[in-house]
């Protein structure tokens, strides 16, 4: 089977069945669920011990109203980095690729702090349109620049993370691609090309543990802004 | 793996997937009379992997009949059925695949026995203060015991401690008797030896009044007649003596 270099983009199908459901849902098995045990395997019990650290400084910033955003933050965390490093093993399909999966965890949930902010508090919320510290002439413009910037956020948020996994895994098959072309023609050209290969993929592994993280920091930091 | 992978997570759904937990464990509520705690032990180690992850079960299954070198030339074999018939294609993604691996070989050997050792620092850490808690509990009921037991002793020493205290009262009060005793016979003796030294009195004076009276009485009894009378008789009876006497000398 040949492939193209999009081809690993491509919604998964099978024999007509699209197999999106599938590709979210089963990395959800990977992770253990509690036992009611005591004490339990190491995987169990590092498990645990992320998820409680993880949700512990995620809210340390936010007010007690935030904290019920708690569930929701950290799975959206698991979810992404089980996600973006699932992608990186071969012949697999990363959902996390897809603007339309992104854009689909980014704008509800940009909207849902947006809405707080306006329902609950929307003077403060307003104000957030007006850094402080302006020379009066500037106000008009920074209200308008401000509110450009709001309206982007989702749109950054959703296009960051797909670009970022795009353009990575892009890359890893036009190396892997070059390498594997180069290796009968000029063998030690295509052993350098393996070991930036390599060290791509450190970085891709880095960067998909990154953007995970970056996407649910950003969302915890627009749910400070207003709630 | 995978088939591993597949029991456990088919176990996991079945145990507590929604839909799942609601099929099985409704049946299941109350009927059978074997209790579900204490729970069975975990097993110490994992399964036993060989190469990280082949199972050993593999190994072991395929021993009796193709030796050591069964399972190794069974994966060969494979491999290279699949790489002669072209099912499997080696293209840019063998080489992506050979650089994820050295990726994940590379962590796992390098991280693997510190995270192994955190994860049993943090069960252990779980253990220890458990441990503490029925530790400072454990000493602190034997201290209570001890308590307990010097108390009970000291109970019985209150005994003897009633005895002595009794003992001494009763001695002061025993002394405070004796006094007053004392002093009750020190105060009668006294009004007895008064009346005693007065009723000696009384007979002195009564001795010494008759004397003189009767002295006074024979004094003047006797006349002057009687008086010059004895006196010549004790001058006559001495006049005798004197010669006797004086006879009893010379003689």
């Amino acid at each position: 089977m040949t492939l193209s270099f999009f081809d690993q983009f491509m919604s998964p199908v099978f024999m007509g069945i699209p197999l999106m459901a599938l590709a979210l849902t089963l990395p959800w098995i990977l992770f253990p669920i509690p036992t009611a045990r005591w004490l339990n395997n190491r995987l169990l019990t590092l498990q645990g011990w992320f998820i409680n650290r993880f949700t512990q400084q995620l809210l340390l910033p936010l007010n007690v109203g935030g904290h019920k955003w708690a569930t929701i933050l950290t799975s959206l965390m698991l979810f992404l980095i089980t996600l973006n490093m699932l992608g990186l093993l071969p012949y697999t399909f990363t959902p996390t690729t897809q603007l339309s999966l992104n854009m689909g965890l980014a704008v509800p949930l940009w909207l849902a702090t947006v809405i707080i902010g306006m329902r609950n508090q929307p003077t403060a919320a307003l104000g957030h349109l007006l850094p402080e510290g302006t020379p009066v002439p500037l106000i008009p413009v920074l209200i308008i620049i401000e509110t450009i910037s709001l309206f982007i956020r989702p749109l950054a948020l959703g296009v960051r993370l797909t670009a970022n996994l795009t353009a990575g895994h892009l890359l890893i098959q036009l190396i892997a691609t070059a390498a594997f072309v180069l290796l009968p023609i000029m063998p030690t050209v295509a052993i350098l090309t393996s070991v930036v290969l390599f060290l791509l993929t450190l970085l891709e592994v880095a960067v998909a543990m990154i953007q995970a993280y970056v996407f649910v920091l950003l969302m915890s930091l627009y749910l400070q802004e207003n709630v | 793996m995978l088939s591993r992978l597949v029991f456990v997570s088919a176990n996991a759904l079945k145990s507590s997937g929604p839909i799942g937990a609601g099929l099985v464990q409704v049946s299941h509520l109350h009927t059978s009379p074997q209790s579900l705690v204490p729970v069975p032990p975990l097993p110490e180690k994992g399964g036993k992997v060989r190469h990280g992850i082949i199972p050993d079960e593999i190994f072991q299954t395929l021993y009796p009949k193709t030796g050591v070198t069964g399972p190794y030339m069974l994966g060969t074999g494979l491999l290279l059925y699949m790489l002669s018939k072209e099912i499997y294609v080696i293209n840019h993604e063998t080489f992506a695949a050979a650089s994820i691996g050295a990726v994940i070989i590379y962590g796992v050997k390098t991280f693997g026995p510190s995270v192994a050792e955190f994860a049993d620092k943090l069960n252990e850490e779980k253990v220890a203060k458990a441990q503490e808690v029925k530790d400072l509990a454990m000493a602190s009921l034997a201290l209570a015991v001890e308590n307990e037991k010097k108390e009970q002793w000291r109970v019985d020493g209150r005994q003897m401690l009633f005895a002595a205290k009794k003992n001494n009262v009763a001695m002061l009060l025993e002394t405070n008797r004796r006094e007053r005793q004392h002093m009750v016979h020190n105060e009668v003796k006294k009004r007895l030896d008064y009346q005693l030294a007065l009723q000696n009195l009384h007979r002195r004076m009564e001795q010494e009044h008759m004397v003189n009276w009767v002295e006074k009485n024979v004094i003047n009894s006797i006349t002057p007649q009687q008086e010059k009378e004895s006196i010549a008789k004790c001058i006559t009876d001495l006049k005798a003596l004197a010669k006797a006497t004086q006879a009893k000398a010379t003689a």
